[in-house]
């Protein structure tokens, strides 16, 4: 199939998906409307749609619709951590390395980073970045356990990582309770960070004045080029998107296999950890998360709805905060419960993951680009043909 | 009236079977074929012949892009397996189709399971394939585990599966090919009671003894045509293994002779054991040299492939030694293999040469990817790499409309040109062409078999494998042939060769004595 084709394909595919899953979200909201009759409903979900699709960004009153830059801020700041998680998550997956540590690895970078936050007084900016690199490379570090597991004992590297997010929790839940914890404090938590390790706030663009969105999201963008160039423009990248689609073929033409499929782990997990290095130093006065934060699992998703394309993944962090805030907006402008994002993500979700969603018009693309493809061999070859006769 | 006996004998005519593959390969061409009922019929031919292709079709796995099925006097759409079981076809293909983890009685219900309540039954289950293996006399353990029986056991469970599910008529793909001798022998008594019992089955396979000793009528098939039908009692191995491994076109390549110099490749007493203790490699040796093309003829299967693997180190050799202008390669990584000028255009191009969904110029560069002239610092030149690839594009006239197209797109014989330019292009010293021009069209065979003799011109050494009389015999300089896992002749030179002649050694009829065959070694 033609490029232009396929690309037209993945277009269509993703509307359709992201189509169908507002209809479902639309149908659920409806049933689970305030109302008696049958219009009072409809205006409901109306409303709660409209809250939905232009609240994130708009204010919608009784004079009309206005934007408001707090609120696109604050999708902004939702993309950090699901940006970083998908990053990973693309060059994981890429490499057909099934890894899901990122959901503990954004949770050990980000401790990590508060630690050193806390304990090594360091110059102002210095000391962020000695943070988030902390973080970043320990977490990197430990996902040389699943690659390791992996490439020398063909451990599955899908349930070592999964189990591993656990032990990463636990692990810090033990030492946010003993060691580290400010016992002050009502809520288990750290001590506070210094204040020389904190990302400053987005301050100067005038349209986020009174946002807390922090310098978080420009290292985010950054971050999302560095991959771009990495997974595209250059040979490890290559390779590891080589060995994604045919190890054998990887393996024939030569390329380290074993040191990629590792490197691609440790990337994953630098990223994930840099992340949440990233997260907690521009959000958070302290470490109090007590739980898997979730970025991770959200991270598996931006990742396959950008296809492992890192260029793609910001779109898809946009769409995913996007529809965070939109369903924020209808809890709490439209009673509607916010649980139902969890839905309407799990449609897109299904729609995107299945392989053989719309495969009827795929195949009707292939065979007509097929059928093009047999004309002009025919033509090009009429002569020798007659030969061959 | 003739005509009319014969449509009531067949009980199967296939009639003017075409197939074209959706990568436009057509792997049968106008094909006739039919089935007297109660016969044991052998289809044979070389792989890539079309013999499966059409097995397929009857199976309803594939289907015909034209001509007519007809069972039983019915003009019949075989859609899928399950309307052909009910048409009482049955089929045990080459790799078992069985659930390793089940019991026999369980593989043999499977899709029909005998239940009690909502629990499958496994005492009728038991006692179903117990009556069934006594009715055929096929001997199975029914409440063993497939994954712990003896291959022959699972091919009668296979077989048993089949006629449980009412076949009448039973498609047999190689089934010799995984069996000892022994259990052959079991296998063929167990055909002929099913025959006396008016049972049809088709028998493929291209072991020359085995189809005289059992079958009645053979088809032959060769570049996906029939080469037509014979009474088996009628015809000499000589005849069949002519009419199997004849060729078909005489494709012209100029050549002028070859002058071989210093040896490039040297192999000495390869072996090889396969996992189901199958002798492979029994004492391989040859030597390759500069600047000639030294061809491996003989049927598939015969440790051809094997062979070719050892080389790659894509596998591990027993025992032996392959070295490479005087450096050992067995066991070196691809990587170095490569470093050392050994090139692959291996077998399978879709498992190995290929990355199917990445595009020609990905596809391209993916052995020299880590080279100085390709990179800048950390970042692919990306100039460089369009350049290199839209370069090799045009000298390998691959049909697409720019190197950014996906290969996997491409047909056959396109996706052959793509692999041949990445291969001949990193100024190798050797190659290794493994079935170089297999299912590709007559244009990008023609163009890979000049590149190869070019090539051997202007120095490398060529070893080409080819299960393609016509080509082996054409391109090679020198000539071994091997058959059940050893070079059972050398001929220094391939050009005063009769087909006939080379059939005999393919199929095992002739030998050579160990001394001819020694002077493969030019110590």
């Amino acid at each position: 199939m033609t490029r232009k084709r396929e690309i037209i394909f993945s277009i269509v595919r993703g509307a359709m998906a992201i189509m169908i899953a507002l209809l479902v979200a639309m149908l659920l909201i409806f049933i689970s409307a305030d109302g008696d009759s049958f219009g009072e409903k409809l205006s409901v979900t109306a409303e709660a749609m409209k809250q939905l699709l232009v609240g994130p960004i708009f204010r919608i009153n009784a004079t009309g619709i206005k934007f408001e830059g707090k609120r696109l801020a604050d999708v902004f700041a939702a993309m950090i951590p699901t940006i970083f998680t998908g990053l990973s998550v693309c060059v994981m997956f890429a490499a057909n390395q099934f890894n899901l540590g990122s959901e503990g690895g954004i949770m050990l970078g980000a401790f990590i980073s508060a630690i050193v936050a806390i304990y090594m007084p360091l110059p102002r900016g210095l000391h962020a970045l000695v943070c988030i690199l902390a973080g970043g490379l320990v977490t990197g570090l430990v996902m040389l356990i699943p690659a390791i597991l992996k490439v020398k004992l063909n451990v599955s590297e899908m349930v070592c990582s999964l189990m591993l997010n656990y032990i990463i929790m636990y692990i810090i839940k033990y030492l946010m309770n003993t060691s580290y914890a400010d016992k002050s404090k009502g809520q288990i938590q750290t001590y506070p960070f210094l204040n020389s390790s904190k990302l400053p706030a987005l301050s100067q663009a005038p349209i986020f004045t009174s946002s807390k969105l922090s310098w978080g999201i420009v290292i985010a963008v950054i971050a999302v080029v560095v991959m771009g160039f990495f997974m595209y423009r250059s040979r490890w990248g290559y390779q590891i998107r080589m060995i994604g689609i045919n190890q054998d073929f990887a393996k024939y033409s030569g390329m380290k296999v074993g040191f990629v499929i590792v490197l691609s782990q440790i990337i994953g997990g630098f990223l994930a950890g840099a992340g949440g290095g990233i997260e907690m130093l521009g959000r958070y006065p302290s470490f109090s998360w007590s739980a898997l934060p979730g970025y991770g699992w959200t991270g598996i998703t931006v990742a396959i709805l950008a296809g492992n394309n890192p260029w793609f993944v910001p779109l898809a962090a946009f769409f995913l905060a996007y529809l965070g805030k939109g369903c924020d907006m209808m809890a709490t402008y439209a009673n509607v419960p916010t649980q139902l994002i969890a839905i309407v993500q799990g449609v897109i979700f299904l729609f995107f993951a299945a392989e053989s969603f719309l495969s009827r018009y795929r195949q009707s693309l292939v065979v007509k680009t097929a059928k093009e493809e047999i004309a002009a061999k025919m033509a090009s070859s009429e002569e020798g043909g007659k030969k061959d006769e | 009236m003739g005509d009319g006996v014969n449509r009531e004998e067949y009980i199967v005519q296939m009639k003017q079977i075409s197939k074209v593959y959706s990568n436009g390969v057509a792997a049968n061409q106008g094909v006739d074929f039919n089935l007297k009922k109660g016969e044991i019929h052998a289809l044979m031919g070389e792989n890539g012949a079309g013999k499966s292709t059409l097995m397929k079709m009857l199976f309803g796995m594939e289907q015909p892009t034209s001509g007519e099925i007809v069972i039983n006097g019915e003009t019949t759409v075989l859609s899928s397996p399950s309307v052909a079981i009910s048409k009482g076809i049955g089929m045990v293909h080459q790799h078992f189709m069985l659930v390793p983890s089940l019991s026999v009685a369980e593989n043999v219900v499977l899709g029909m399971v005998p239940k009690k309540g909502i629990f499958i039954d496994k005492e009728k289950a038991i006692e179903i394939t117990r009556e069934n293996a006594e009715k055929y006399n096929l001997h199975v353990e029914p409440e063993m585990r497939v994954a712990d029986i003896p291959v022959g056991m699972k091919q009668k469970v296979e077989i048993l599966k089949a006629l449980v599910r009412g076949a009448k008529i039973l498609i047999l793909d190689e089934p010799t090919a995984v069996l000892t001798a022994q259990e052959t022998e079991e296998l063929f008594r167990e055909l002929t009671t099913l025959k006396k019992e008016g049972y049809t089955v088709v028998f493929i396979s291209h072991k020359l003894n085995e189809i005289k000793e059992i079958t009645d009528r053979l088809t032959i098939m060769r570049n996906g045509r029939s080469m037509g039908v014979y009474e088996t009692k009628d015809v000499s191995k000589e005849d069949i293994s002519r009419l199997m491994v004849g060729r078909d076109v005489v494709l012209n390549v100029q050549k002028d002779p070859a002058k071989p110099t210093e040896t490039v490749l040297k192999v000495r007493d390869l072996e090889y054991v396969n996992e189901w203790n199958k002798k492979m490699l029994n004492k391989v040796s040859f030597d390759v040299r500069k600047g000639e093309i030294l061809g491996i003829a003989g049927v598939e299967g015969n440790g051809q492939k094997e062979l070719i693997d050892m080389l790659f180190n894509l596998n591990v050799p027993d025992a032996g030694t392959a070295e490479v202008n005087g450096r050992s390669i067995i066991g070196l990584p691809q990587a170095k293999i490569r470093e050392m000028g050994v090139s692959l255009v291996p077998e399978d191009r879709m498992l190995y040469g290929i990355a199917g969904t990445a595009s020609i110029e990905e596809n391209v560069i993916s052995d020299r990817c880590a080279k100085k002239e390709l990179n800048n610092g950390p970042l692919f030149k990306m100039s460089e790499i369009h350049k290199l690839s839209e370069q090799l594009v045009k000298d390998y006239t691959v049909l697409c409309k720019s190197p950014a197209q996906q290969v996997g797109m491409l047909s056959g014989g396109n996706i052959q040109k793509v692999v041949v330019a990445r291969e001949f292009s990193n100024d190798p010293a050797l190659i290794l062409a493994d079935q170089p021009t297999r299912g590709i069209d007559v244009g990008a065979t023609e163009f890979i078999r000049k590149k190869l003799v070019e090539l051997s011109r202007s120095g490398v050494a060529v070893l080409l494998v080819s299960a393609d009389l016509a080509e082996v015999m054409e391109l090679s300089d020198s000539l071994i042939v091997m058959h059940n896992g050893r070079i059972v002749a050398y001929f220094r030179d391939a050009e005063t060769l009769t087909d006939e002649e080379m059939g005999e050694y393919m199929l095992g009829l002739k030998e050579q004595t160990p001394e001819e065959i020694r002077r493969v070694c030019h110590d």
